[in-house]
């Protein structure tokens, strides 16, 4: 080879190459700067630095004897083009067309001399290599190769099938790591084994790798898993001990070969936003950087017209600081318009847009036609599933006139990604025809796929009876016009309609739901008979309905899907849900705001926007008095829905009534006592969720070696309290049983009584106040309620006083209570008195003595028995602002019921307290989060089998029967305990007692007895006794709301509350497992408690 | 040959590094200047410019190998960089190099291979 050195045409050609290519790179070098006018290098001014120093440096120098390293392609080392030469001179001309192509290049001489010699030269070496032996050969090769190593070379000749792993070659190892730490710990290991190289016991790993698909994992290259195990010592975050593992030999390659899935952009394809104000937007590639890093993108921009002042300021004088300028209060994405000098001009000054040949610039981004051109981060754009619909597609064809732009938009590649899913969507039966290929034009139904060739049956012409196959990307589904159709997927899907006209592979169908006509393509359509009826309705929630959807979001469902929502939310975003990420269907049927006029803004007001974009719409919701959602038909955004503020609307239609004052509610018209505030404490309780009530109070340390401090409980976790302790401001775990708590006046109670304890915000000030506690509805179905009643503590009125404050909140804003609570549907008793919670609470605990008769309580109430009808009444405190007025006051429930006094005057010592406005409330609350809010797990559901509709008896051992065995609570009395077979000579007879316990002897000797602990025992020390079950008779419940246990009928055994009384004391009940249930009274045992 | 040795990048977690196209090799773009490709700087020629630099090496790869004895490693020879330095390697790298690098390793006669896994053989 070294024969070629000398020859100085040899290489000539590519040396003038070289220049080429040299000056190609100085040219684009020129370009690069002005395109990096888009990109931004985060590092310029190192960049001059560089600039500099490469200046410094000689570049003759330095690229002279580059030029010299490259002189010529280095195949010509690796080919013996000699070998030609020595054939026939035909073949000369062969070889001198080679020698044009640069691949081989041939010295350009044709000196005869000189070529004699080589021949000479040639048959020597010939004659030589003959003489060698083959190690010498060998070893010649070898110094080649060596000769080579400073050049680039590169091994990529052989097949990499040839690379496969054989058994001489290390293994790999799999080593479990910490995730997230793979490719630290793989930089680790290099630099160890860098470290240890030269040492006395270096790593003798030959390498490792980490895939970011395979997280929690590295593979280490080794001969033994000693080897590794060595190497992988004393790193953090490698886990040797859960076993370092083979990988099979056949495993291994395909290791390396992982590839995520391939998402390449080209120019002139569809991407989606993935982030910022253009989320979600669709968006054409325009150009691609070199190495794919970012896109030029072109779409449609968002721009404000609207801008708040601050904005409009920064544009001309800089004077405030820029503040985030969207995220003003009321922040909304401007809707999608093409870019408009005239418009933009005339809202952010001549200043503020410049134009630069065709293209205009304002704040930074480039327009042109209209559109927004920017250069994003391929990590910042979706790239799959980007399924742009017919109408983005129309928009950007359009362009900004409205008139067909000169196709920059291909329609090809949205059908080329169509066809892509096309595979997929088609079925046996679907009626298709063939697009493309010999078959083009044939049309018939598919009668099986096999992955992507179907086979047809075609129909009509000569073709019948015969199946062809096909691939499945060139036949489309057919559809003629007249067909009624359902479109399967997309933004449309599940909309039915009559097929106006195909065109290629878009359909247009008359929609059955809006009567408008919509485009699709034809691969989202199936021939369906049904049409699109209910799909208004997911589970509780329909279209339009105002749903809340956290704390501080509601949202207008604008659209069903088959199993979840579109929610335009009260920021304008559009949300996807799942019925269940809703917490609540909010109603704003009573809900008052006021329009800019200041007039009364009520749902279904006809109003039109002032501000903005003038739009008109119908109001369906308004929420916080601020907000209003607006409906418009016209508008196909969102389902025509859209949010705007409620100050910036007026009414369309002048409303007479407007300032009747006579019949208007002046404390609707009151801002502070209608609207915000009380909406807004209402959602935040209903936000908040079951809190645990424990949170907050304060509590003594009673065993362990805090014993004796106070502290407050910060949080709860299973039988673990963190407590803040007064003293060292220190914060410790312990177990709630050595916690007591602590009242205001010092003494102490059980923590988690909240069964004897007064309610459990009730004793505290200071708690009371900061929640207003849903769940103290349980103290409704809790003895704790009548306790209070019974000693009245001077502080429970505080506690509970925040509550009222917050009831004309909800009065006013959601008084269809019935309808936000499914538990409580079809409640007959809407509107129980919301605005009168309050009276319940004063009223009733001193109420609660009375009716048990033990005269106990020290101001019996002015409620007069005598007051009609408690239906009517609560509806007066509705409109008029009398919720305040404690005069004014009864317990309606008390006497809707009918002749219960006369039948048992001791009935319900207790009854006072569920009065309906605190189960309401309960029951609101309690709804979101049932099964926490229960106190007594309802009983394992029976024995069904034993109902029967013979009429109910109930035995006397009635309650050692299994479903009630082993029940507790229930509210007995005395009877029947004269006489020889008596007990106490009936000194207890009439007397109530709740169920303890029950001890079945199972024995005909042995009397069965109740322990039951007497309401007003004869001796106070003894309140509870052994009493025989025979004597204990069920006490019926009499009024709503009570708890009862139910004797008789397919939900025996269970737990349930009385939810109505009807006439002839048949009640209506409802289960813990939410079933209806209609008994009569006798079927059913009043339930308390047990403490 | 193999003794030769790259720069390891000491921050493993920086998102900055950047995998040549033609031989994968992982460097901060600060080595990349200073030092070039420890492989193919002969034909790349990305030392001192960073512009080049940009062109020949993408963020864009997937996978760190550390190879520490490239000839004797199976990993090095699957990923056909067993001639090259010691150093740290991507698994995958996409992109292809600038057209002008094209077409030298194909006037060296040098078969192109991208590193985005693209091909197989």
């Amino acid at each position: 080879m070294s024969d070629f050195e000398g020859d100085p045409n040899i290489g000539g050609a590519p040396d003038e190459e070289n220049e080429e290519v040299e000056e190609e790179y100085e040219e684009e070098q020129d370009e690069r700067p002005r395109k990096g006018s888009r990109k931004d290098y985060d590092d310029a001014e190192e960049d001059e630095e560089d600039e500099e120093e490469a200046e410094e440096e000689d570049p003759g120098v330095e690229r002279g004897k580059k030029r010299r390293r490259t002189k010529r392609p280095a195949v010509n080392r690796f080919i013996d083009d000699e070998a030609e030469v020595d054939e026939d001179e035909d073949e000369e001309e062969d070889a001198d067309e080679y020698a044009r192509d640069d691949f081989v290049v041939e010295p350009e001489e044709d000196d005869l001399a000189q070529r004699a010699a080589r021949h000479a030269r040639f048959d020597r070496q010939e004659r030589e290599l003959d003489d060698q032996d083959l190690a010498k050969i060998a070893e010649n090769l070898n110094q080649r190769y060596k000769r080579t190593a400073k050049r680039f070379t590169s091994d990529a000749e052989l097949p990499q099938r040839m690379l496969m792993p054989s058994v001489e070659d290390p293994s790999l190892w799999q080593v479990r790591v910490r995730p997230g730490k793979e490719r630290d710990l793989v930089f680790s290991l290099m630099r160890k084994a860098l470290d240890l190289e030269f040492s006395n016991r270096p790593l003798q790993i030959f390498s490792t790798f980490q895939r970011d698909s395979l997280p929690g994992m590295i593979y280490v290259e080794a001969h033994s898993a000693k080897q590794v195990a060595d190497a992988c010592n004393g790193l953090v975050g490698v886990y040797p001990s859960r076993g370092i593992v083979l990988v099979p030999i056949d495993e291994m390659a395909s290791l390396l070969q992982i590839k995520k899935q391939d998402l390449t952009v080209t120019p002139g394809s569809w991407v989606r936003i993935k982030r910022g104000k253009y989320q979600g937007d669709l968006a054409q590639v325009m150009d691609v950087t070199e190495n794919g890093e970012e896109v030029g993108l072109k779409f449609i921009p968002r721009i404000d017209l609207n801008p708040k002042d601050d904005a409009s300021l920064d544009q001309l004088g800089k004077k405030r600081k820029k503040g985030p300028t969207g995220l003003s209060s009321f922040s909304m994405r401007p809707p999608q318009r093409f870019f408009n000098y005239e418009e933009v001009v005339k809202v952010y000054g001549r200043k503020g847009v410049s134009k630069r040949n065709q293209v205009y610039v304002f704040q930074n981004d480039t327009y042109r036609d209209g559109f927004i051109e920017k250069d994003f981060r391929l990590t910042a754009l979706q790239l799959d599933d980007v399924n742009p619909t017919l109408d983005e597609i129309t928009r950007f064809t359009h362009g900004q006139d409205g008139t067909e732009t000169d196709a920059n938009v291909d329609l090809s590649i949205i059908a080329e990604a169509s066809r892509k899913a096309a595979i997929s969507v088609l079925q046996p039966g679907d009626h298709v025809e063939v697009f493309e290929g010999e078959q083009a034009g044939v049309h018939g139904t598919v009668h099986s796929i096999e992955q992507d060739i179907v086979s047809i049956q075609p129909v009509g012409m000569d073709l019948e009876g015969h199946r062809i196959q096909l691939p499945a990307r060139s036949v489309r589904k057919r559809f003629k016009p007249g067909d009624h159709v359902k479109v399967m997927t997309g933004q449309n899907s599940d909309e039915t309609g009559l097929v106006v006209s195909v065109i290629d592979n878009v359909v247009t169908f008359l929609s059955d739901m809006s009567m408008q006509e919509v485009s699709v393509f034809s691969k989202d359509l199936r021939e369906a008979a049904e049409v699109g009826t209910g799909t208004n309705v997911v589970g509780n929630y329909e279209l339009h309905d105002l749903v809340q959807l956290d704390l501080q979001t509601v949202g207008v469902i604008f659209k069903t899907e088959r199993d979840s929502f579109r929610v335009l939310d009260q920021n304008g975003q559009v949300r996807l849900v799942q019925p269940h990420q809703i917490s609540m269907r909010r109603d704003s049927n009573r809900a008052i705001a006021t329009d800019a006029e200041g007039h009364e803004l009520r749902v279904n007001d006809n109003v039109k926007e002032i501000d903005g974009e003038g739009r008109k719409g119908r109001v369906l919701h308004t929420y916080q008095s601020f907000f209003a959602f607006l409906h418009n038909r016209d508008y196909n955004e969102n389902g025509g829905v859209f949010v705007t503020r409620a100050r910036s609307l007026v009414s369309l239609a002048p409303k007479g009534n407007a300032m009747k004052l006579g019949a208007t509610d002046l404390s609707k018209m009151n801002p502070a006592m209608t609207g915000g505030a009380g909406g807004m404490v209402g959602s935040g309780n209903i936000g908040r969720g079951p809190r645990d009530r424990l949170i907050g109070v304060t509590v003594t340390v009673t065993k362990g070696p805090n014993k004796g401090y106070i502290g407050t409980i910060k949080d709860t976790n299973g039988p673990i309290a963190r407590v803040e302790l007064v003293t060292g401001n220190k914060v410790i775990s312990i177990e709630k049983v050595k916690l007591m708590r602590r009242n205001q006046n010092g003494a102490l109670e059980p923590l988690e009584g909240s069964n004897t304890m007064g309610p459990p915000r009730g004793g505290f000030g200071g708690a009371g106040g900061h929640t207003p506690n849903p769940y103290a509805g349980n103290g409704g179905r809790t003895p704790a309620w009548g306790q209070a009643g019974r000693t009245p503590n001077p502080y429970a009125d505080g506690g509970k006083t925040p509550r009222w404050g917050q009831t004309p909140g909800w009065g006013d804003k959601t008084p269809a209570w019935g309808g936000t609570t499914p538990f409580h549907s079809g409640d007959k008793t809407p509107a129980w008195g919301q605005g009168r919670t309050p009276n319940p609470y004063t009223q009733n605990q001193p109420k609660t003595p009375r009716w048990d008769g033990s005269a106990r309580s020290p101001n019996n109430p002015a409620k007069s028995p005598d007051r009609p009808s408690g239906h009517e009444t609560p509806r007066r405190g509705w409109g008029s602002n009398d919720w305040e007025d404690v005069s004014f006051i009864d317990n309606p429930n008390g006497f809707r019921r009918p002749g219960d006094e006369a039948t048992s005057p001791a009935a319900n010592p207790y009854t006072g307290a569920p009065t309906p406005g605190v189960h309401d409330l309960y029951n609101d609350f309690r709804t979101p989060n049932i099964t926490t809010s229960m106190v007594t797990p309802g009983p394992s559901a029976g024995d069904f089998s034993n109902a029967s509709n013979a009429p109910f008896e109930l035995s006397d051992q009635w309650l050692l029967e299994t479903e009630f065995s082993s029940q507790r609570g229930m509210l007995v009395e005395v009877r029947g305990s004269f006489g020889p077979t008596g007990w106490f000579n009936g000194d207890y007879e009439g007397k109530l007692g709740i169920v303890n316990s029950i001890f079945d002897t199972q024995s005909p000797n042995f009397a069965a007895t109740a322990n039951v602990r007497f309401l007003e025992p004869l001796d106070p020390a003894k309140p509870a006794l052994q009493v025989p079950v025979e004597v204990l008779k069920p006490v019926k419940p009499e009024k709503y709301g009570t708890e009862v246990l139910i004797l008789h009928g397919p939900h025996k055994g269970q737990q349930a509350r009385v939810n109505m009384v009807e006439a002839g004391g048949l009640m209506v009940v409802t289960t813990k497992q939410f079933t209806v249930d209609e008994l009569s009274a006798d079927k059913l045992v009043v339930v308390r408690p047990v403490d | 040959m193999s003794q030769g040795q790259a720069s390891i990048p000491s921050q493993p977690r920086a998102k900055q590094l950047r995998a040549c196209l033609l031989c994968s090799i992982i460097q901060t773009p600060a080595d990349f200047r200073k030092y070039g490709c420890p492989n193919c700087e002969e034909i790349m020629q990305m030392k001192g410019y960073p512009d080049r630099i940009q062109a020949c090496t993408t963020t864009h790869f997937d996978g760190v190998i550390a190879v520490i004895d490239p000839e004797r490693s199976w990993v090095a020879t699957w990923q056909r960089i067993k001639t090259y330095v010691r150093g740290m390697y991507g698994v995958r790298v996409k992109g292809r190099v600038p057209e002008d690098v094209e077409a030298e390793l194909e006037a060296r006669g040098i078969r192109y291979r991208p590193r985005d896994q693209s091909e197989q053989d």
